[in-house]
């Protein structure tokens, strides 16, 4: 489900069944020379995050990037984060992100780290596919974690 | 010249009754008009969508087909991209939804390999025989929907979703 009103009214009555948080990380890089990557990364994160929705509508509640400044500190960033997502007691929350610094932070759980695929130049049929194959590599840690 | 003449008050009578008869109409036809609109409405999207799979290469064995149709959500226009499960029984071209009638996951045929003749909804375990009847004792509450399907030119082309005819 989407952080959307009308999707959040069938979380409310189906809370047992939606047990998974799933929160994109989000870097925001505008540096002249960065821009292009950090927008690309996010087309990324957004298409493989909007596609596992697809597949887990019924499961997972998908949350807008968080987006932060290239030189935040992480770390605040994990608190406050995995402060706010204990309010709403999921069973499991997972973060996406193709930020590499996300790695040596140690204070979350569940960080799926994936490199950024620039998937702007690529054909309507060929990207659906790429971002299929990238998907098919997260599904199983879901499964995972469920089981 | 007949007998029968008309008298002025009759001439009177019967123009009246033509011109007021011509008004009543001018004022109902409208009415009438607007009364049955939702009727002579074109219908939009129900046309078929034209997919990349062959018709001769679908089997018994239910296969995934991709089709792609622009979505317009208020002002928002997007190209959405959903998928059917398509198989034959006999001759029969079948195309079910993979919406799973319980939260709405997509499912998969012989999603689980213990089963591997049925749907398989990977986030609460829920089951679909081949036809799409649920199965019973998990969650889904309904059997999963049909597409209207069709031949076009040797390629399946999927239409309108509508609810499963397949389960008695």
């Amino acid at each position: 489900m989407h952080f959307i009103g009308k999707d959040i009214d069938q979380y409310l009555s189906q809370r047992e069944y939606v047990d998974t948080a799933v929160v994109p990380l989000l870097e925001l890089n505008l540096n002249p020379s960065d821009l292009k990557s950090s927008a690309g990364a996010s087309e990324y994160l957004q298409s493989l995050t909007a596609l596992l929705e697809k597949q887990f509508k019924g499961r997972i509640l998908l949350f807008p990037p968080l987006s932060y400044t290239s030189g935040a500190d992480r770390e605040r960033v994990a608190e406050e984060i995995s402060a706010e997502m204990k309010k709403a007691e999921f069973k499991h929350v997972f973060y996406l992100t193709t930020d590499a610094a996300w790695r040596s932070v140690e204070k979350l759980e569940n960080v799926l780290w994936l490199p950024a695929i620039p998937t702007m130049d690529m054909d309507r049929n060929f990207k659906q596919s790429v971002m299929e194959d990238q998907l098919r590599q997260v599904l199983p840690l879901f499964l995972k974690e469920w089981s | 010249m007949s007998n029968n003449r008309v008298s002025r008050r009759q001439f009177l009578g019967y123009t009246l009754t033509g011109v007021g008869g011509f008004m009543a109409a001018g004022m109902l036809m409208p009415m009438v008009r607007f009364a049955v609109d939702p009727v002579l409405q074109q219908k939009e999207g129900g046309d078929f969508v034209l997919t990349d799979q062959r018709v001769d290469e679908v089997t018994e064995e239910p296969v995934r087909v991709d089709f792609t149709f622009e979505q317009t959500d208020a002002w928002y226009v997007s190209e959405v991209t959903s998928s059917a499960w398509v198989y034959k029984e006999g001759d029969k071209l079948i195309a079910l939804s993979p919406v799973c009638k319980h939260l709405g996951c997509t499912v998969n045929w012989a999603g689980d390999p213990e089963q591997p003749n049925r749907f398989f909804c990977p986030c609460h375990a829920g089951r679909y025989e081949k036809n799409g009847q649920n199965v019973p004792g998990t969650p889904p509450l309904g059997p999963l929907d049909e597409y209207d399907v069709q031949e076009q030119d040797g390629y399946v082309a999927i239409g309108v979703v509508k609810a499963n005819t397949l389960v008695v």
